[in-house]
């Protein structure tokens, strides 16, 4: 902002004081002199034919030009007019000209007058002006001189010949002193007076004293400068947003139209919009000229979301992983306060700062995508670790497969975000709105890439993918700029689109995040998972998140609006995201180093408090989880590690276990805490705050502690996507190769990943797939369910329970994260997408799958799978499919690759159209309502229980917890996340997407490391997630981030 | 130019009189001469009386007869001032506009009275135009036949308040003069607008 109005500022300054006083004022005087001498020269050297050449008469003539008269004619006639102008043979011409007659009444009538006539000076033979002031042409052409002769005005009727004015040298015994000052002026060069000197000049000549402040004190607040981190975060980021806009064409081609520096071509016929083709891009990006979306997909995200975004990274790129993990958390929660405003303050401290992050770390995608793509890769070998932390992303199947595909559409993006972080925002935004589009549903996956590299289909990958980021970035941005139009054009319908595009995104790459965590560190690696996964996720989810989240953040903020009783219960959801969160913290704290889990503290104590109660069990079992033992060690190393340097290097190093999990694990840690204390605050609006939190954490979480589980989805996402492939291949040990992979390779990676996963899932499958699907189902049952009653809210609150599930809960919640924004716009119907979306995404979804199309992908899937359209039929399809869920995951892991392509896009598309639907028919089915409250009960029993269980115990719980609230949906959803996580290890190789790498992943990493931990881990993030689920749930989220 | 022979040129300043065609006798001081096309125009004492003001004759001497030079004046005649064209073009406008606005009221059916009154009120208030038979002030007040005080209606305020002393200004002035030639009250009146 300071930037911006400095900006300004100086602009106009510039433009006013330079040209403006310097031509106005020597101009106007050029003008002067010139017209002056001109009129001499005119009158005595210019040579004119007939009376022109008389001076005199010429003089006389025009003297008395505009005034009425009678005009007598050799034949005695009278004709009265107003004399007009002659002619050089003396012609005369009188308009309104009527003929006099004696009898005649002093005013003519209408029909009597004559609109102009002409009198040849042969037949005139007396014109008669009467009571003419031959001075009245004169007097104004010198102010002074007609002042001096005008002494009429003071009663005084001195009769004062006016002179023209000759440089002073006739004039000055009548105008001394004004044609002193005017010669003075004539020869002055300058462009004129400083105001500093006119100021001057009246306080000594007049005594005035000017009380202008050049601060517009009276006008605006002045603003205030500090040295504090979050403002100069914020200055950067306000530079680099007014740098982006400056830069932007449509601000130049606005600046152009005012300065007309264009040419015809570009007035009139350079209209591009046909690239806005992408409605989704509308939804978000209503401003964004067409053209310039089309052109840059980053240009959108940038321009929107991005510049956000890339200011928030630009001000802190490199910075951004290490502070995005404790930003990240805050971040996450700043963004959502930016967005929202400051209405979900809950943590008011942390959202600036997560905005700031959050905006760093966005920042760092765009400007630094190329800076990032190495923090990524190590974040992404830690999101492989994570990845290979099979158990998480089996537990999260349902967000595998929305992970796998996000992973894909994550690595995508993250490796766009790396490179072309643009594009992937682009993408993420084009895909959210190819999402909604029907186009974007028909190419699958592939097209998904493709779209997604084009902008809009590959979008919804990258959302996914980066859904956490993307999310974020949505959120942030979206919140800001695309939340308003997609809110408003989506409201609710088109709202849960792209809120459901993002969340699967964010989903997907929580999910994948998570496998990372639990895979390679399962135990530590959670942390460092967590911590790296957060660091890249948070890069990439910054980018992502500025732009995806600004769609998403739109359409959830609308959505938390529409449910506000969701809301309520989405604080309930909060509570049992704080509550992971604040275990997550805990365990931070005690395990992870101080400042991680300081953040984590405030996050988690917030969390607790607001939703302490229901969170609070939650959180005792993240705490329990593995995540504070492994974290302790690494994730204290992690973090410190993840402060001190940006995510890839943290994640490079740690890939594997523990470096990503130091690094990860603070930043949870902190993202939680945020999260959480932002949840924590007002339970609707601290779930909504929690929400932000979360999204923002999430996408923060990649840098910040706090957002660690969020990160560590994000992070895992990213890298579960990218790696999965890849790390899937590599899976069981090689987190860090897994993230290179993922990285590199995103498709096959994640293709690769499923297969590695499929080993690995088989162990961690149990927790990991129990939690993801606990989380996944639980959020897509409810959701779906939910949400149709509740709708957002429900949905939400399901989705933080999900979230809660911890695997699926940090699934989701990367994705979330990712997708922050739009989660949090969306929040609830976004969320019901989203974990939809999750599931969809971990059934069959292949990376891409899983992110975009997790939300659509649930949905849409759903349908497909239970052959149910509508949320109803997707709930159904997931609820009834729960109980057919085996078939639902199948169903989705059989068409990872379809779903990947058509179904990412499709599933997009009819997830932000048909989520609405779904929506209200899940709502229908009702149990919604039911659902969640379930769903919240599942998400506190969840986290509990994930943590217990995060192993198999984990899938049990959240069986459980599914089967008490809609236990038949859930644990439907379970079984199917389960089953599709099976088979998603099983055919990992098949999905070959991320969705099935990454639950292999992440399988393997539970295996490998400590499961509990891993699946704690996951259960924390998850919690995150949920709780940013939550919050996005909540209005308050929708609301800070329209405020943001 | 062939040098004017007497009673072929007038030098600026001088006072000359003659007598149009028309059996019109015409004194003023020159102004301008154009040889070519035998126009002069004189400087006359203002009609109306104003000071600052004169009557501007403008004489073809083609019709004239009996051109005395009252007096010559051999100085110098002051140089000449750039006169501001926007202005005149303006004034030319306003003029025109004012003419046609009254002939519209006259073509309305309004009575001399009306016309009389506007007159007054539009030598001090220029914003005001006729509207059928009402005259409309300022777009705020309307005046009614028969265009007494009591017929100015309008927000109440000080536009109104004025208007209505002025409308009675004006109907007192016409009682004092009613006597008086209307010719002579016109003049009066165009005494005040010209003080004005």
């Amino acid at each position: 902002m300071s930037m911006k109005q400095a900006g300004g500022n100086r602009k106009p300054g510039g433009g006013s004081s330079g040209a403006a006083s310097g031509t106005g004022g020597s101009g106007g005087r050029h003008n002067l002199g010139r017209g002056r001498h001109s009129a001499k020269a005119n009158s005595s050297a210019v040579v004119f034919n007939g009376v022109y050449g008389n001076m005199r008469m010429v003089d006389v003539l025009t003297s008395v030009v505009g005034t009425k008269c009678d005009l007598k004619v050799k034949n005695g006639l009278v004709y009265d007019g107003v004399f007009k102008t002659y002619g050089p043979e003396c012609d005369l011409v009188l308009d309104v000209a009527h003929r006099t007659s004696p009898e005649s009444s002093p005013s003519p009538r209408h029909e009597d007058i004559v609109e102009s006539m002409i009198f040849r000076s042969s037949d005139v033979v007396v014109v008669h002006f009467r009571d003419v002031d031959l001075n009245f042409a004169r007097k104004e052409n010198f102010t002074d001189s007609a002042v001096a002769v005008s002494g009429r005005v003071n009663g005084e009727h001195k009769e004062k010949s006016l002179e023209p004015w000759d440089g002073g040298d006739q004039n000055r015994d009548q105008n001394r002193a004004v044609s002193g000052s005017l010669e003075s002026l004539d020869t002055d060069v300058s462009n004129g007076w400083d105001p500093k000197d006119m100021f001057k000049y009246n306080e000594q000549q007049y005594g005035i004293k000017s009380t202008y402040d050049s601060s517009l004190s009276t006008y605006t607040v002045a603003l205030e400068r500090d040295t504090s981190e979050e403002f100069l975060k914020r200055e950067a980021r306000a530079a680099q947003l007014a740098e982006e806009i400056e830069a932007s064409s449509t601000y130049k081609a606005r600046v152009a139209l005012e300065n007309d520096e264009r040419s015809e071509e570009e007035k009139y016929t350079a209209v591009v919009r046909g690239d806005r083709e992408p409605h989704p891009l509308n939804r978000e990006n209503k401003y964004v000229p067409p053209g310039q979306r089309n052109r840059d997909g980053m240009s959108w995200g940038a321009g929107r979301q991005n510049s956000p975004r890339l200011v928030q990274g630009g001000s802190s790129p490199p910075a951004p992983r290490p502070v995005p993990h404790d930003y990240s958390p805050s971040s996450g929660a700043d963004q959502r306060v930016v967005n929202g405003g400051t209405t979900s303050c809950p943590s008011p401290s942390l959202r600036p700062p997560c905005r700031y992050q959050s905006g760093p770390s966005f920042l760092p995608p765009r400007a630094v995508t190329p800076t990032r793509p190495p923090p990524r890769p190590p974040s992404r070998p830690s999101r492989p670790p994570s990845h290979p932390s099979p158990p998480s992303r089996p537990s999260s199947h349902p967000s595998p497969h929305g992970p796998p595909a996000p992973v894909s559409t994550l690595t995508n993006r993250r490796m766009s975000s790396e490179g072309p972080p643009r594009m992937s925002p682009k993408t993420q935004r084009t895909p959210r709105t190819h999402r909604p589009t029907p186009g974007s549903r028909g190419p699958p996956g592939v097209d998904f890439m493709a779209q997604n590299a084009a902008g809009e289909a590959p979008v919804t990958p990258p959302i996914r993918a980066s859904p956490a980021g993307g999310t974020w970035s949505s959120v942030v941005s979206g919140a800001h700029r695309p939340r308003s139009p997609r809110q408003h054009s989506v409201g609710g319908a088109s709202p849960s689109p792209s809120s459901l595009a993002s969340p699967q995104t964010g989903i997907a790459s929580v999910e994948p995040v998570t496998m990372a965590s639990a895979s390679s560190p399962t135990s530590v690696s959670p942390f460092s998972n967590m911590a790296a996964a957060p660091l890249t996720e948070v890069k990439e989810s910054r980018v992502q998140e500025a732009r995806q989240n600004s769609p998403t953040a739109n359409k959830e903020n609308v959505k938390p609006l529409e449910s506000l009783p969701g809301v309520n219960r989405t604080s309930k959801g909060p509570p049992n995201m704080a509550p992971d969160h604040r275990k997550q913290i805990d365990n931070l704290k005690k395990h992870e180093t101080p400042s991680s889990v300081v953040c984590p503290h405030p996050e988690q104590k917030r969390l607790p408090d607001v939703t302490s109660q229901g969170v609070q069990t939650s959180a005792p079992n993240f705490s329990g989880g593995a995540k504070p033992e492994e974290k302790e060690g690494q994730d204290l190393d992690q973090i410190r590690k993840s402060t001190l340097n940006p995510n890839a290097h943290e994640f490079k190093p740690r890939a594997f276990t523990p470096q990503p999990k130091p690094a990860t694990t603070p930043t949870p840690p902190r993202p939680q805490g945020q999260a959480s204390p932002s949840i924590m605050v007002p339970q609707p609006q601290q779930v909504y705050s929690q929400t932000v939190c979360f999204p923002q954490m999430y996408p923060l979480t990649p840098v910040s502690p706090g957002v660690q589980s969020p990160a560590m989805y994000h992070v895992q996402m990213p890298h579960m996507t990218v790696s999965q492939s890849k790390t899937y291949r590599q899976v069981p040990s090689m987190q860090q190769q897994r993230v290179d992979q993922h990285h590199l390779p995103q498709g096959g990676p994640a293709m690769m990943h499923p297969a590695s996963a499929a080993g690995p899932p088989m162990v961690a499958q149990s927790p990991a797939y129990s939690a993801q699907y606990f989380t996944c189902s639980p959020p897509q049952f409810a959701g779906q369910q939910m949400v149709q009653p509740m709708s957002h809210y429900q949905s939400q609150t399901q989705h933080v329970f999900a979230p809660v599930m911890q695997g699926q809960a940090r699934m989701m919640a990367p994705p979330n994260h990712g997708q922050p924004g739009q989660l949090v716009s969306s929040t609830t119907t976004q969320y019901g997408e989203q974990t939809h979306t999750m599931y969809v995404s971990q059934g069959p979804m292949p990376p891409q799958y899983a992110h975009p199309s997790a939300a659509l992908h649930h949905h849409h899937q759903h349908p497909q799978q239970s052959a149910t359209p509508t949320g109803q039929a997707q709930q159904s399809g997931q609820h009834g499919g729960s109980h057919p869920a085996p078939s639902q995951p199948q169903q989705h892991q059989t068409p990872p690759g379809i779903h990947m392509g058509s179904q990412p896009q499709q599933q997009m598309y009819q997830a932000l159209a048909p989520t609405p639907p779904s929506m209200t028919p899940g709502p229908n089915p009702q149990s919604p309502q039911g659902s969640f409250p379930s769903a919240q009960q599942t998400l506190y029993i969840h986290p509990q229980q994930v943590q217990h269980g995060y192993n198999p115990a984990h899938m049990a719980h959240m069986q459980q917890v599914s089967s008490t609230f809609r236990s038949p949906s859930l644990h439907s959803e379970y079984m199917l996340y389960e089953q599709a996580h099976m088979q998603s290890g099983m055919v990992a190789s098949h999905h070959g997407n991320p969705g099935h790498p990454q639950m292999m992943l992440m399988t393997t990493q539970q295996p490998g490391v400590p499961q509990p931990q891993l699946s704690q881990n996951a259960l924390n993030p998850i919690p995150v997630s949920s709780t940013t689920h939550f919050s996005y749930l909540t209005h308050p989220q929708v609301q800070q981030h329209h405020q943001l | 130019m062939a040098a004017p022979g007497p009673g072929e040129y007038f030098s600026v300043g001088s006072h000359v009189s003659c007598l149009t065609c028309l059996g019109q006798r015409l004194q003023g001081e020159v102004v301008a001469f154009d040889y070519q096309s035998k126009m002069l125009t004189l400087k006359c004492a203002p009609s109306s009386g104003k000071p600052n003001l004169h009557d501007v004759i403008l004489i073809n001497l083609a019709y004239v007869s009996d051109v005395d030079i009252i007096h010559d004046r051999t100085e110098t005649p002051p140089p000449l001032a750039s006169l501001n064209v926007s202005k005149l073009a303006n004034r030319a406008r306003s003029e025109k506009e004012d003419k046609l606005s009254q002939a519209y009221a006259i073509s309305a059916g309004v009575s001399v009275e009306g016309q009389q009154l506007f007159q007054t009120i539009h030598k001090t208030i220029k914003d005001c135009r006729w509207q059928e038979k009402n005259i409309i002030v300022m777009d705020d007040v309307i005046i009614t036949p028969p265009y007494q005080a009591e017929n100015c209606k309008g927000k109440e305020g000080s536009a109104l308040s004025h208007i209505r002393k002025i409308v009675e200004k004006h109907f007192r002035d016409v009682e004092s003069q009613k006597s008086m030639p209307r010719s002579q009250a016109q003049q009066t009146q165009k005494d005040s607008t010209l003080s004005s």
